[in-house]
C-alpha cells in the first residue's frame, strides 16, 4: 500500500469573493522512501498541495489519506499529533523563533510531543554537526546569515524522525556548495533511513537529483 | 518562553503592568479602606455595652464620631432627661456621660482630647474595664486614660499629674485597649464637673449631661423602647446598637460609590489595554504560531503560552499594585481624618485576603482580556499566516 494517497484533492480560495482554484483535483499516490520534486512557477499550487499533504491546511475537497487514515477526518489535535510525529517541514523562508536559540528551536518540535522521545539534545547536537553548524548552537538566528538560518531550519526537520520530509525550496537561500552538501544530507536520510522526501523547488537541476519527478501548472499536476 | 517574549517589547510591557499596578492599587485602597471603617464600626457597636444611646436631638453624628471616629466634640441635654428616659418601659439600666473637649495650653496641660466624665454608681460602660485595671473607683481628682492617650504620656507629654481645666488631676492609671473611640480619652468621675465648672470657662452648665446610654430587660423590644423614647421626649435622638456608626456607614457608602466608579472605570480602561495590546501581539506573532502550529503545537499549546504571558504579567502587575495600594493605605491613613481616627487597624489576615483578592482581581482582568485575541490565533489556519510573509 503506498504510504500518502492524495485523492482528488481541491482547495479553493476566495480571492474578493470570488472563488479561486489553488489546487485543483490532485490525485498522486507515493511510496514510503520515494523522493519526489515538484516544479512549477510561482503560484501554481506547489505550496499548498505541499501543505495539504503535511495536515497545515485542510483542502476544499478530496481526501489525503498517510498509511491509511484519512488524516483530515480525524479531530484537529490528532491532525496536529499526525504532523508532529509523521513529517518534518522545511519552508520556504526562514523559520526560526527569534526569541529561541539555535538548539531552542532544534528542540521545539518535540515539546509539542505527546510522548518525549529522549536523548533530544544529544539528538539535536548531532543534527547540527551535520548541517555542520555545531559551533553556533547557542546564537540566536539574528546573528546567523540567511544560509544558516536555512540549515538550522533543515536540521529542525529532522528532530522527529518524520516519515515524511515536506520540502518548500528548502536551499533558496544557500550557495551552490552548501547546496549540493544539503542535497547528499536528504539523499543520505532518504536511503539510510527510508524517509520519504517531497521537495518543491525552482531549480530543474536539483529537481533532476530526485526519484520522481512532477509539475505544478495552474493547480494541475502533471508527470513530467 | 512567556518572559522572553514579555522582554522583547518592554515599553509596552511595561505600560501594560503600570497599569494593571494602578487598577489593583486602587482596588487595595478602596478594599482596606471599606474594611477597617466596617471593622471598626462592629467592634466599637459589640463593645458598648448598652443596648441604647440616647442623645440631644441632632448630636447623634457627633456621638458616633466619639465612639467610631476618635474625634473630639461636645453636645449637651439636661440631667432631668435621666429620669424622664429610666421611667420608659423596657428600660433596664442607665447612665450618664458628660463629654469636654480639651483644648491644649488653654484650660489643660495634655494634647487635646476628650474628657469623660461618668457616674460610678450607674455606669456599666467604662467600669468592666476600670475594675479590671485600677480594681477600685476613681476619687475625686483622679483620672484614668485611655491606651491611646497613654501613648502621649509615655512621651512625656503628660506629667503624672496633669490640669484639667483648671483642676488638677492624678493620672492612676492606664485603660486596657477597648478598640473603640474611648482609647483616645481621659475619664474623670462626674463629682469632679462642679469643680470644672467653677475653675474655668468650660462650655458646659451645671445639671448637663451628654449622652444617656441604656439597658434594656431581657424581653424588651429595642424598637418599641426606642420609638417610645422618641415619641415621648421629643428632645432627643436614640440610636440602637447595631446602629451605631449608620451615619458614616452613609457618609462611608458615598466614598465607596466613588470608589466602586473609580474601580470601574479603571477596570474597563485595562480590560481594553490589555484586550489591544494583546490584539497587537497576536498580530506581530500569528507567523510563528503558524509555525509552531505546522511542527505539531496543538490548539492547547498557542493557548497555554499566551495564558502564561498573561499571567506572568498579571501577577507582576497586581504585586507592584499590591505594594502600591498598601503603602498608598498607609500614607493616607495619615492624611484623611476618617481613617487617622479609625480604633482598628487591618489584621494580617484581612490585609493577606485583599492583597490575594487584589492578585486575582489583576490576573482575572489580564486573562479575560487576552481572551479573544488568543482564541483567534489559536483557530488560524497555518498555511494562511505562514504564506502572509
Amino acid at each position: 500500500m503506498p504510504q500518502i494517497i492524495v485523492e482528488n484533492v481541491t482547495k479553493t480560495y476566495l480571492v474578493d469573493a470570488v472563488p479561486l482554484d489553488a489546487v485543483r483535483t490532485v490525485s498522486l499516490r507515493i511510496e514510503k522512501g520515494d523522493f519526489i520534486s515538484i516544479v512549477g512557477h510561482s503560484g501554481s499550487g506547489k505550496t499548498t498541495l505541499l501543505s495539504m499533504i503535511g495536515g497545515i491546511t485542510r483542502p476544499s475537497s478530496g481526501r489525503v489519506l498517510f498509511e491509511g487514515e484519512d488524516i483530515y477526518a480525524a479531530a484537529s489535535d490528532r491532525v496536529s499529533e499526525y504532523r508532529s510525529e509523521k513529517i518534518g517541514f522545511m519552508f520556504q523562508f526562514a523559520s526560526l523563533l527569534p526569541i529561541l536559540t539555535v538548539k531552542e528551536n532544534l528542540l521545539l518540535p518535540t515539546v509539542f510531543r505527546p510522548i518525549a522521545a529522549g536523548q533530544e539534545t544529544v539528538k539535536a547536537e548531532e543534527l547540527l554537526r551535520m548541517v555542520g553548524l555545531s559551533d553556533k548552537i547557542n546564537a540566536y538566528p539574528a546573528q546567523l546569515s540567511g544560509g544558516q538560518q536555512r540549515r538550522v531550519a533543515i536540521a529542525r526537520a529532522f528532530m522527529n524522525d518524520p516519515a515524511l520530509v515536506l520540502a518548500d525550496e528548502p536551499t533558496g537561500d544557500l550557495d551552490e556548495e552548501t547546496e549540493g552538501d544539503m542535497m547528499r544530507f536528504f539523499k543520505t536520510m532518504n536511503d539510510a533511513k527510508g524517509v520519504t522526501f517531497i521537495m518543491v523547488t525552482h531549480n530543474t537541476d536539483l529537481a533532476s537529483q530526485t526519484k520522481r519527478q512532477l509539475r505544478m501548472s495552474q493547480g494541475a499536476l502533471q508527470t513530467l | 518562553m512567556a518572559f522572553r517574549n514579555l522582554r522583547r517589547r518592554p515599553l509596552r510591557t511595561g505600560i501594560l503592568v503600570a497599569a494593571l499596578s494602578l487598577m489593583v492599587a486602587a482596588l487595595i485602597f478602596a478594599l482596606s479602606f471599606v474594611t477597617r471603617v466596617n471593622a471598626s464600626i462592629k467592634l466599637t457597636s459589640d463593645r458598648l455595652g448598652a443596648d441604647l444611646m440616647i442623645v440631644p436631638t441632632g448630636a447623634r453624628g457627633g456621638a458616633e464620631d466619639i465612639l467610631v471616629e476618635n474625634r473630639a466634640t461636645s453636645f449637651y441635654m439636661n440631667r432631668s432627661f435621666l429620669d424622664r428616659v429610666r421611667k420608659i418601659e423596657g428600660i433596664d439600666k442607665v447612665s450618664a456621660q458628660t463629654y469636654l473637649v480639651t483644648l491644649t495650653g488653654l484650660c489643660c496641660s495634655v494634647p487635646s482630647s476628650m474628657v469623660v466624665a461618668f457616674n460610678q454608681d450607674t455606669d456599666f460602660i467604662v467600669a468592666p474595664w476600670l475594675k479590671e485595671k485600677l480594681g477600685r473607683k476613681l476619687r475625686k481628682g483622679e483620672a484614668i486614660v485611655g491606651s491611646e492617650s497613654a501613648y502621649n504620656i509615655s512621651l512625656g507629654m503628660v506629667e503624672m499629674e496633669a490640669k484639667l481645666f483648671g483642676t488638677v488631676f492624678s493620672m492612676v492609671g492606664v485603660l486596657d485597649k477597648t478598640g473603640s473611640g474611648l482609647d483616645t480619652a481621659v475619664f474623670i468621675s462626674d463629682e469632679n464637673i462642679d469643680e470644672i465648672i467653677k475653675n474655668s470657662n468650660a462650655d458646659i452648665k451645671p445639671d448637663q449631661i451628654s449622652v444617656i446610654f441604656a439597658k434594656l430587660k431581657k424581653d424588651a423590644d429595642p424598637y418599641k423602647v426606642m420609638s417610645e423614647i422618641e415619641n415621648n421626649i421629643i428632645e432627643l435622638d436614640v440610636v440602637m446598637r447595631k446602629d451605631i456608626g449608620k451615619s458614616l456607614i452613609v457618609t462611608l457608602g458615598d466614598i465607596s460609590k466613588i470608589f466602586y466608579l473609580t474601580m470601574v472605570l479603571s477596570t474597563v480602561l485595562s480590560l481594553f489595554l490589555v484586550w489591544a495590546i494583546f490584539t497587537a501581539i497576536a498580530n506581530e506573532r500569528t507567523r510563528e504560531v503558524g509555525i509552531m502550529r505546522a511542527l505539531g503545537a496543538k490548539e492547547r499549546h498557542v493557548v497555554r503560552l499566551f495564558l502564561l504571558e498573561v499571567l506572568v504579567l498579571g501577577a507582576i502587575g497586581s504585586i507592584v499594585g499590591i505594594i502600591a495600594g498598601t503603602a498608598l493605605t498607609s500614607i493616607m491613613s495619615q492624611s484623611f481624618s476618617i481613617l487617622r481616627n479609625l480604633p482598628v487597624e487591618l489584621s494580617m489576615f484581612s490585609r493577606t485576603v485583599i492583597a490575594l483578592a487584589g492578585l486575582l482581581f489583576g490576573t482575572g482582568i489580564c486573562v479575560l482580556g487576552a481572551l479573544s485575541p488568543v482564541q483567534r490565533l489559536k483557530k488560524l489556519e497555518p498555511l494562511l499566516v505562514i504564506k502572509q510573509e
